[in-house]
């Protein structure tokens, strides 16, 4: 009965009983994009203009800057992987913060353009992608892994109270994006030595992991001028943090457990 | 007599960074600042992509001592700052002990400076210049509370004369 139902309505009231889909006007949005060819060295780094339809684009900057290699210009290069804030590959400056593009909105007011910078006063690879080698040197010398003189008697886990694995809550989150560390401006005058506040906090959080027993020789890594001493608590870190940790409260951690 | 002191302390200091960095906008260059200072290595890269920054050896007296003696001036200058003001007056050595803490106070802060931004690494002739600049403007500043705290009523006093003039 159905069938003749459908073969009597014919194909076009069918179409007339879905409902129209509202045709959202245009709403173009202006995107200054920091541009960067090292093929051509000679050439300076300049802002290119892309206007995307952000009705036609999904809400977050990362959508748009996919939107754009896609459709408009392929040579435009950044790195991204997860798109949901827990890889930490777009980390980059846009409207002048360091943030995760896959975290961060379209501003829908297209009176304003967005500009997206690469992560500030790093070396720029090209584009949107900065030179993180020595960053993860950094995170490499502060040995970032359990450091035990025994294992377990019975061979399996090292076991941790409910209130020392708390300790660890707003450390172990870090995705190391580099948001925090590039947003210093001590990290900018000084990164060769200076550690930075993603690292640093790392440094603390294996600190204070009741399960490892280095802490004495982790808080003689830094003992020096230079290492952590250059904070001089500005707390962009802790302002930028697209997890929302607080790098800057890590490192008055670690100064306070190494004063006497 | 104080505002004179640190004055000539800050005067002293501002010549020596512009010889050395020529100007500030340079600071904030790349470009401009090339150069200027022994050259860095490619990307701040030493040595291979896999090894990890080297770690100085260790060394208290830069490191938590430092800091800690940086903390434990600056808390003591509160008491001190507020205590004058509270009081109207000050005992001329506990005035002599606010004017010797506000120049290390200096000191440690301007030390800052000059680690921050003429870094041994970059211009190693140059931190030692500036800081020995920082030693002989901080020696005339001592001696101007010696002398304010010997011939005039002191560096709360200079205060109060100059708040009622």
């Amino acid at each position: 009965m159905f069938k003749s139902v459908i073969q009597r309505a014919g194909p076009i009231s069918i179409r007339r009983m879905a409902t129209a889909a509202v045709e959202k006007q245009a709403l173009v949005k202006t995107f200054q994009i920091y541009r960067w060819n090292p093929d051509t060295p000679e050439v300076k780094p300049t802002l290119q203009e892309y206007k995307v339809d952000i009705n036609q684009c999904g809400p977050m900057i990362l959508d748009a800057i996919l939107k754009i290699k896609n459709e408009q210009d392929a040579t435009l290069t950044f790195r991204r992987s997860c798109r949901e804030g827990i890889c930490g590959s777009c980390a980059m400056n846009i409207n002048g913060t360091n943030t995760l593009a896959c975290l961060c909105r379209i501003d829908r007011d297209v009176s304003k353009d967005t500009k997206i910078y690469p992560l500030p006063h790093m070396y720029i690879v090209r584009d949107l992608v900065p030179d993180l080698t020595l960053f993860y040197k950094q995170y490499k010398s502060i040995e970032p892994w359990l450091q035990r003189k025994d294992v377990p008697a019975d061979g399996r886990e090292n076991l941790q109270t409910i209130e020392d694995r708390h300790k660890l809550d707003g450390l172990y989150e870090c995705i190391l994006c580099a948001c925090c560390s590039t947003s210093c401006p001590s990290y900018w005058w000084n990164q060769q030595e200076y550690l930075g506040p993603a690292v640093l906090m790392q440094a603390f959080r294996w600190m204070i992991d009741s399960r490892d027993e280095a802490g004495d020789k982790r808080r003689s890594f830094l003992e020096n001028g230079m290492s952590l001493y250059r904070c001089h608590t500005i707390m962009n870190c802790s302002r930028t943090c697209p997890k929302g940790l607080n790098p800057g409260q890590a490192i008055a951690n670690i100064k306070k457990s190494m004063a006497f | 007599m104080l505002a004179v002191s640190r004055l000539a302390l800050r005067s002293s200091v501002r010549p020596a960074l512009r010889s050395v960095v020529a100007s500030p906008v340079m600071i904030s260059r790349r470009g401009l600042f090339e150069g200027y200072g022994l050259p860095q290595p490619p990307g701040n890269i030493v040595g291979t992509v896999n090894d990890a920054v080297p770690t100085p050896a260790p060394d208290a007296v830069h490191g938590s001592y430092h800091w800690t003696f940086e903390r434990l001036v600056a808390v003591s200058l509160v008491p001190l700052t507020v205590l004058p003001v509270a009081t109207g007056t000050l005992s001329p050595a506990v005035d002599a002990l606010f004017g010797g803490l506000l120049i290390a106070h200096c000191i440690t802060g301007f030390q800052s400076c000059i680690t921050d931004y003429i870094p041994t690494r970059k211009f190693p002739r140059g931190h030692i210049f500036c800081n020995w600049l920082l030693y002989i403007g901080s020696a005339g500043a001592l001696y101007g509370v010696y002398k304010i705290e010997t011939e005039e009523e002191g560096i709360s006093g200079a205060v109060k004369k100059i708040w009622n003039a």
